[in-house]
């Protein structure tokens, strides 16, 4: 009787314990256990996200998916969003994470989870060689572009409204591939974009006759990887899997790959110090 | 559901929300209203007995019934762009909505000029009215009586389809939203508050157009 009895009250506390668990099940634990990481990456941003001659997913973002994956021992899905999908892509739980050049500014992180700074942009100017650019106050008279819903469509309209340029001359675009084949069509002047991705549009063929100019005054775009702002110990995991990328030298490996050089020693201090 | 609403920075911003708004109803409204008038055009042509002006007729009612909206926006920007023709985001936008508001309507009022007994037209020319006045006091206000319905339908479907106007970049309402939310991405605040927004243009928009008719067409609608 006494063993019965024994036996059921630990049988109850078993169950008790299980259901307790599974309450507390967070997307850490969802993930690992369905063995899949969905991640999101704008592949229209290159070289951080694009498609490569195989109409595969690549780049920087695409490489820090495959690597979270395999820190986390689990298949990945690489799912292609446009800036504006990135949100809603992880509060109706399309994506687990989104590895998306995210800027973390206040605002957005009183509605999304950000970790600590991935990497750090420049903002820049791109335009026909003829232009006559030369510092970012030269834009006053000519048409810009950018694509909607970037932090640097946001810094350009800050600027402008302090300068009292107004908005009639400014366009933007959809997408950032638009924002390229506007400025190609001469629809407009310049478009800003990040330096990176500037760098990579001039090495292609229709981009010969144009030319990086002036960087965005007094602004670094520090960016993060984002996840439901719930999720903290999930957040907890990507901040070391980031920690773990610059000290175990993944993350110059992959900078290397992308662009070509080791990364800036600025750039990695910065990252340490999660600035 | 987890999801926490935050409400207060949608009220901060409903100034360019408005604006985005203003934007969509004054857009869809040009559309639709030039589109009607071609659409008369067209619709007599297309019924003429003369081919010069039933192929041509023909030709644009089939392309803009029979092509996505979003191709045809995206061809009046980027397509005419590639050809050195630079429109503006709105005039691109208004000139596709008008195209494919006029394709539509065309088969519409067809319908409703052909529903009128071809007797009237020798009525009236017996009673010595010439071709314009045939169709201004005697065909045109029941042609309209009759394809009201329709024709509200199509208002409905240019309001809404303004939004494809985000493809090439225009500030109205949905444009609005996007860049707004890109912000403090509170993305489902903005886009419920959008959507209550369209609801209450369609509804403003169909209300105006039953006063007009009634006053135009001087018929129970």
């Amino acid at each position: 009787m006494k063993l019965t009895k024994k036996i059921s009250l630990v049988v109850a506390s078993l169950v008790a314990v299980t259901a307790f668990s599974t309450a507390q099940a967070d997307q850490l634990d969802s993930v690992i256990k369905k063995g899949v990481l969905n991640c999101g990456v704008v592949l229209d941003f290159p070289p951080m996200g694009y498609f490569d001659k195989e109409n595969k997913a690549a780049g920087f973002d695409v490489d820090y998916c495959n690597d979270l994956g395999a820190a986390l021992g689990v298949k990945v899905e690489v799912m292609n969003l446009t800036w504006g999908d990135r949100i809603p892509s992880l509060v109706s739980g399309k994506t687990d994470v989104v590895i998306g050049s995210t800027s973390d500014t206040l605002e957005r992180a009183k509605s999304v989870g950000f970790s600590y700074p991935y990497f750090v942009f420049k903002f820049q100017v791109i335009s026909k060689k003829d232009s006559g650019i030369s510092s970012f106050d030269d834009l006053k008279n000519v048409k810009v572009g950018a694509a909607l819903g970037t932090t640097y469509e946001t810094e350009y309209l800050a600027y402008a409204e302090k300068k009292g340029w107004g908005k009639s001359n400014y366009t933007s675009f959809k997408s950032e591939n638009d924002a390229y084949l506007g400025l190609y069509q001469g629809k407009v002047d310049a478009v800003i974009s990040t330096n990176t991705n500037i760098a990579t549009k001039l090495q292609t063929n229709e981009f010969k006759d144009f030319v990086a100019g002036p960087f965005v005054p007094n602004y670094d775009d520090v960016v993060g990887i984002i996840t439901k702002r719930s999720e903290v110990a999930w957040m907890n995991y990507i901040n070391l899997f980031l920690v773990h990328q610059i000290r175990d030298g993944k993350m110059n490996e992959r900078y290397n790959h992308h662009f070509g050089s080791d990364a800036p020693a600025d750039l990695i201090q910065a990252l340490r110090d999660n600035k | 559901m987890e999801y926490q609403f935050h409400w207060n920075i949608v009220f901060q911003k409903m100034p360019q929300l408005l604006h985005g708004a203003f934007v969509t109803l004054h857009l869809s409204v040009f559309a639709m209203l030039i589109g009607i008038v071609i659409a008369v055009l067209l619709a007599i042509a297309k019924m003429s007995s003369s081919r010069i002006y039933s192929i041509p007729a023909t030709i644009w009612v089939e392309i803009a019934r029979n092509t996505p909206a979003l191709f045809q926006i995206y061809m009046a920007y980027f397509g005419l762009g590639a050809f050195g023709i630079h429109l503006s985001p709105y005039v691109a936008v208004l000139s596709a909505l008008i195209f494919v508001n006029a394709g539509y309507l065309t088969e519409t009022f067809r319908g409703g000029f052909q529903s009128i007994p071809k007797t009237q037209y020798s009525a009236s020319k017996s009673l010595g009215m010439n071709g314009i006045q045939i169709y201004r006091y005697i065909i045109l206000p029941q042609m309209f009586r009759r394809i009201y319905h329709p024709m509200t339908n199509q208002f409905v479907w240019s309001i809404l389809m303004s939004s494809l106007g985000i493809l090439v970049g225009m500030n109205e309402l949905s444009g609005e939203t996007q860049r707004l939310q890109s912000l403090s991405f509170r993305t489902l605040e903005f886009f419920i508050v959008a959507a209550i927004m369209y609801f209450i243009i369609t509804k403003f928009v169909l209300l105006c157009a039953s006063l007009a008719s009634k006053r135009l067409f001087k018929g129970d609608i």
